[in-house]
């Protein structure tokens, strides 16, 4: 097992080299430089030339590169020149909303997915199986971007259940200690405050649910009706288990292994359905600070949200291979 | 790619020759599939035959004098544009976009990506471990994220969001022909046409190539449907043709948002068109992958 | 016994209802707040050290300068300055500063307190002379007492004294007409001394290549002696000001004042629409007509204050050196067309460089309406006779206020030279990151697609900034417009300045070294129980006087 673990964290220092050699030579295949886009129609020549000196590419490349996986190393990764921070304290202050919208959407997707592939798979072959199955499709069909506009216009503009930006009323006063604001609204005991963050992720998590929630509908479905026929189920039936326990221990159980891989794997499809999403929202994560990064052709930011995302991408898989090891005893000893 | 996902892979790729017949006719049968069949049918023919289908030309504006926003009516059963065009023509001309996108896009990924593949699995040894490693990195970037780092690098604009959104692809594919001729390999009639003393290179194409073909034509139609999808959202963020008249469903989609409330069939219209049409080729990919895995077998 | 009861139960609870009404309305002397929706965080509060817009918007609130621009005009007026003279041949400014004025953390505002400003700005070293740090100071006094970076000039400052608590003289190397209306630009502000001290405001330095501050004043301390107070920043969420209720003026009708950044048009546009903003900046012209068609928004203007303009470029074996072909290629754009069709109703055709909002605007300059004809007849008695060939370039993948679809204006206008008798030549380029530098170097054809939005309410900044010196970008020789914009930009004297910005439109619609066609109105949008909400020229807003409901 430990042996198992140990391989995997091995295989990452290569890929993580690997990603940092391809994010370093990306920035230096950027046309022109970001000075341009900054000063607009007010790039004198000299200024232009002023800010070129500034960002020195004389000194040969793999100087440049180690010092660059030095400043890495120390999570130093750079100085937006949009907004002058820090990129690592923008990621600080943005990482805990996207992650709080991921955790959100994946509770969707997942809270209605399993149950009805769930369903579905118990109903194989009738309506309910077949009306699933199309609706998960449509779900993959569906752009990301276009269902949160149409949802945000439906609940927000229209019928104005639900707010259309941000994480948080303006007007609330509350404390953020973690800057996780569901659980800091429970942690100070502001209900006022939990119930106007639940307002804001409800919309967003259902836009950037919606693909995984068709997935996951679709491989609890095919993981259910795999494992209704196995021996074991047939076993347990023939016992004279009552129907729910079947379901409950057996099924469902079994079931959950490939679900729960699955679920981890969405993370990528989480990370970057981000982006769209909380551009739609003004809701301020990771997202829509790299969207607005592209459209200042920010490039420092652009470079440290896509490492940082690669970053936590690589981690999650990895975390979901050891767990999945760890309950699948044939991976360990293969 | 991780442990759990190749593994799963693996499973579907079991799959013996004299599979096509039965797979065809569990198509046939699949009502799921022939919807699809018939979206994507649609979808093509008017890409195709757009200046036949369309009543207009996708830039003529000003049309019925200076009446913008029409509602749809019969002349213009989808209405009028900001501009006074006619919706219909733009999103009928709209389709040609989007198949190019797919196709090209596509075909970019599955080129490289099945060349990388099949080096890796037939050659092996370190060629293998390098190219794999390569794919590895690629794929440590989500999708959409490694486009908008390709496109931020070429600059925006049609042809490099395609260059882009197939470079995405390029991985998948690689891996997936990778898997199949690794299973392939050591199938036993590859192994009997060995110990005969057939030789690498009429192996290669008599048994392996074909039969690692079918999930790479599953995998093919899929990426159809991601790669229109994925446009759409690069178009959406700025990244896309900067032309504001060019009539790609995606870039249509960027600028009519903002008349949801006093026109929302500007922005519905292109929005459905992009979903009917990669709804068509999950419909067909889906069916696809259905017909062609043992497990489903006998359980139509 | 049980009916009295019930009655006193009644009445308490009735008492207990009302009181608790009071209660919540013991706010009811509480005034209302406004949410005003902006397009992005600012970057720092500090008005020193930043040139965005947002920053500004937020530290305008806050701080104030010696004079500033009446709102919603260009008009300077009197505001920590009560009234000023010059003397020593314009090169002394004497001030006289309103009396009982004290900043946000209790601190007098007197002479010393200006002083300290002007020579903190003066004083800088190291990273605060990178151009990315402080923008404005360098645009109008050039240098610092110790220049350290390259590019930087001889400053136009030497010093500052204290005559008494509310007298104050600033003493500058030569005499200058920019330096006065500067003032009111907000990166001029009078900010505490006691505050800039005790906050590390002067702390900071280059990371990445980047200017970067490092003391908390420009995150959460700002301080100044303005209507409201700041109270918090929540990066990505909100800057929240409050009311001051010192302030010498007539003091705030809202209690809170809340601005927060929503990335897109449409965002802002849906966060109206759904009460989240009681107004908000920048709104897509488009949107104007879905605005006005909800009975309770309504549609703000801002007046123009940029200019689209079509460069020439002479020089060499051009063209248009010669001045009949210059006048050809004014009366072959069909400017008004233009205006009408590609401006989503907010353009206006541009008869000179500045906007009409501006001091120096001149009704008697030289117009050029659309005319094929004439334009032709001028061509076949210059030296390019019909057709006459033109590069004309214009730029792609991008959409800027005075210009929101370059590449319409470039078709019409191209149909209407070649009308002319001009043959085009189309070529193009991509914004970022070509497009700009080729435009300033002079390399982009004989003709192209350009503008300008005013950074302060001074025709310098327009007009000066272009034409006070030879220039690549048209890269023509003109000594009578040098001059007078030269002499117009170190006029201490304000009549006698507007007299020759007048003068110098007058003489540069003649010359023509390039063609004006457009301004453009920016837009809000409001709820309409907004009150008193009034957009600047200059881009910011003036929140002082707001009522809500």
């Amino acid at each position: 097992m430990l042996r198992y673990v140990v391989r995997r964290l091995l295989l990452i220092v290569p890929i993580l080299l690997g990603l940092s050699i391809l994010v370093f030579f990306w920035v230096r295949a950027l046309p022109g430089s970001p000075i341009s886009s900054l000063l607009g129609e007010r790039a004198t020549p000299q200024l232009v030339q002023q800010y070129r000196e500034r960002y020195g590419f004389d000194e040969p490349v793999y100087k440049q590169y180690f010092k660059q996986l030095k400043s890495w190393a120390r999570a130093d990764f750079g100085t937006s020149i949009a907004t002058h921070r820090q990129i690592s304290d923008e990621i600080k202050q943005r990482f805990p909303a996207t992650m709080e919208l991921a955790i959100a959407a994946l509770i969707f997707a997942g809270g209605i997915g399993v149950p009805l592939g769930f369903f579905a798979a118990k109903k194989h072959g009738g309506l309910f199986d077949h009306a699933s199955l199309f609706l998960s499709l449509i779900g993959i069909s569906i752009p990301v971007f276009f269902l949160a506009i149409i949802l945000k216009y439906i609940f927000a503009v229209r019928l104005g259940w639900l707010p259309t930006v941000g994480r948080i009323s303006v007007l609330i006063e509350t404390d953020h200690p973690t800057n996780f604001y569901v659980l800091d609204a429970i942690i100070t005991r502001d209900w006022n405050a939990l119930w106007d963050v639940l307002k804001h992720l409800i919309l967003p998590a259902v836009a950037l649910g919606s693909i995984p929630l068709a997935i996951i509908t679709r491989i609890t479905r095919a993981a259910v009706l795999d494992v209704q026929n196995e021996d074991y189920v047939r076993t347990a039936r023939a016992k004279g288990l009552p129907p729910l326990t079947v379901d409950r221990r057996h099924i469902l159980r079994n079931a959950l292994l490939p679900i729960s891989t699955i679920i981890g794997l969405q993370a990528g499809l989480l990370l970057s359905g981000a982006v769209l999403t909380e551009t739609v929202f003004a809701y301020p994560g990771i997202g829509s600070w790299l969207r607005d990064a592209i459209f200042n052709r920010d490039y420092p930011v652009i470079q440290g949200g896509i490492l940082f995302i690669a970053l936590v991408f690589v981690l999650v898989n990895l975390i979901v291979d050891i767990s999945y090891a760890i309950i699948n005893p044939r991976i360990r000893y293969s | 790619m991780s442990v759990a996902e190749v593994e799963a892979r693996e499973i579907q790729l079991e799959a013996p020759s004299g599979l096509w017949s039965e797979a065809w006719r569990r198509l046939r049968r699949n009502p799921a599939a022939i919807v699809g069949f018939v979206l994507v049918s649609i979808f093509v023919f008017v890409a195709l035959f757009a200046p036949l289908v369309a009543p207009y030309g996708p830039l003529e504006q000003g049309l019925e004098g200076e009446l913008n926003f029409a509602s749809p009516s019969w002349g213009h059963p989808f209405g009028l544009d900001p501009l006074g065009r006619d919706l219909f023509s733009r999103v009928v001309y709209g389709a040609r976009y989007s198949l190019l996108i797919g196709v090209v896009s596509v075909a970019v990924g599955l080129s490289i990506g099945m060349v990388i593949g099949a080096l890796a699995g037939y050659l092996g040894g370190w060629i293998d471990s390098i190219l794999m490693r390569l794919m590895d990195i690629m794929l440590a970037i989500p999708g959409l994220l490694l486009a908008i780092g390709i496109v931020a690098a070429l600059g925006p604009g049609l042809t490099q969001i395609m260059a882009a959104v197939g470079a995405t692809q390029i991985p998948i594919f690689a891996r997936l022909l990778r898997g199949s001729i690794l299973a392939t390999r050591e199938t036993d009639y590859v192994l009997a046409a060995r110990s005969v003393g057939v030789k690498g290179r009429p192996i290669l194409v008599s048994h392996i190539l074909p039969n690692s073909l079918s999930p790479v034509i599953v995998q093919g139609t899929l990426a159809l449907a991601t790669a229109i999808i994925d446009v759409a959202g690069l178009g959406f963020l700025g990244l896309g043709p900067q032309d504001p008249s060019t009539p790609e469903w995606g870039t249509m989609l960027t600028d009519t948002t903002r008349y949801l409330q006093t026109a929302p069939f500007l922005a519905l219209i292109p929005g459905a068109a992009i979903v009917f049409s990669v709804l068509g080729f999950n419909l067909i990919g889906d069916g696809l992958r259905e017909a062609l895995d043992p497990r489903f077998r006998g359980r139509a | 016994m049980r009916r009295i009861a019930l009655k006193f139960g009644l009445i308490a609870v009735a008492g207990g209802i009302l009181l608790a009404t009071l209660g919540l309305g013991g706010a009811s002397t509480a005034r209302p707040t406004l949410v005003y929706g902006g397009s992005a965080d600012p970057t720092y509060l500090d008005p020193a050290l930043v040139s965005d817009g947002e920053s500004f918007r937020v530290t305008a609130a806050i701080m104030e300068g010696l004079v500033y621009l009446k709102p919603g005009t260009t008009k300077v007026k009197p505001r920590l300055a009560i009234r000023w003279k010059t003397s020593g041949k314009g090169k002394i400014w004497t001030f006289w500063l309103r009396r009982g004025v004290k900043f946000h953390d209790g601190t007098p505002f007197n002479a010393s307190a200006v002083c300290f400003n002007f020579n903190r700005w003066y004083n800088w070293k190291g990273p605060f002379q990178d151009a990315s740090a402080t923008f404005y100071y360098q645009a109008i006094y050039y240098g610092f007492k110790h220049n350290e970076v390259a590019g930087l000039g001889a400053p136009l400052y030497r010093s500052c004294s204290a005559r008494g608590p509310y007298k104050v003289s600033i003493r500058l190397r030569r005499p200058s007409g920019t330096f006065f209306p500067s003032l009111v630009v907000s990166s001029f502000a009078m900010q505490s001394p006691k505050a800039l001290k005790q906050y590390g405001a002067d702390e900071g330095e280059l990371r990445n290549g980047t200017f970067v501050v490092t003391g908390s004043y420009a995150f959460s301390h700002p301080t100044g002696t303005g209507p409201f107070k700041f109270k918090s920043w929540t990066v990505g969420q909100k800057v929240e000001l409050v009311r001051n209720g010192d302030y010498w003026g007539n003091k705030a009708k809202i209690d809170r004042l809340i601005i927060r950044p929503i990335g897109t048009s449409t965002g802002r546009l849906q966060a109206l629409q759904n009460g989240e903003v009681n107004a908000y900046d920048l709104a897509a012209p488009q949107d104007a007509a879905t605005i006005r068609s909800n009975s309770k928004l309504k549609v703000i203007t801002r007046p123009p204050f940029n200019v689209a303009y079509v460069t020439i470029h002479q020089g060499g074996n051009s063209p248009m050196n010669d001045i009949k072909v210059r006048q050809a290629v004014a009366y072959g754009l069909n400017k008004q067309a233009v205006v009408s069709q590609f401006y989503f109703g907010v353009g206006k055709v541009a008869k000179e460089f500045i906007p009409p909002s501006l001091p120096g605007w001149s009704d008697k300059v030289e117009t050029y309406p659309y005319n094929p004809t004439k334009a032709r007849q001028l061509l076949n008695s210059s030296s390019c006779h019909v057709p006459c060939k033109v590069d004309f370039w214009y730029p792609t993948g991008i959409s800027r206020p005075y210009m929101p679809d370059p590449a319409r204006n470039f078709q019409a206008f191209s149909a209407s030279l070649e009308a002319s008798g001009f043959q085009v030549t189309a070529h193009s380029a991509p914004w970022r990151p070509t497009y700009v530098a080729k435009v300033n170097e002079g390399s982009a054809g004989d003709l192209n697609l350009i503008g300008w939005s005013g950074d302060y309410g001074d025709p310098d900044n327009f007009v000066g900034t272009f034409f006070k010196s030879p220039n690549p970008q048209f890269n023509f020789q003109n000594p009578a417009i040098f001059n007078v914009l030269t002499r117009a930009a170190n006029e201490a004297n304000y009549a006698k300045r507007v007299k020759l910005y007048r003068q110098a439109n007058i003489l540069i619609m003649k010359y023509l070294p390039a063609v004006p066609y457009a301004h453009s109105l920016s837009l809000l949008g409001a709820e309409k129980r907004v009150h008193n909400l009034i957009a600047e020229p200059t881009g910011g807003t003036f929140f002082q006087y707001v009522t809500v409901g």
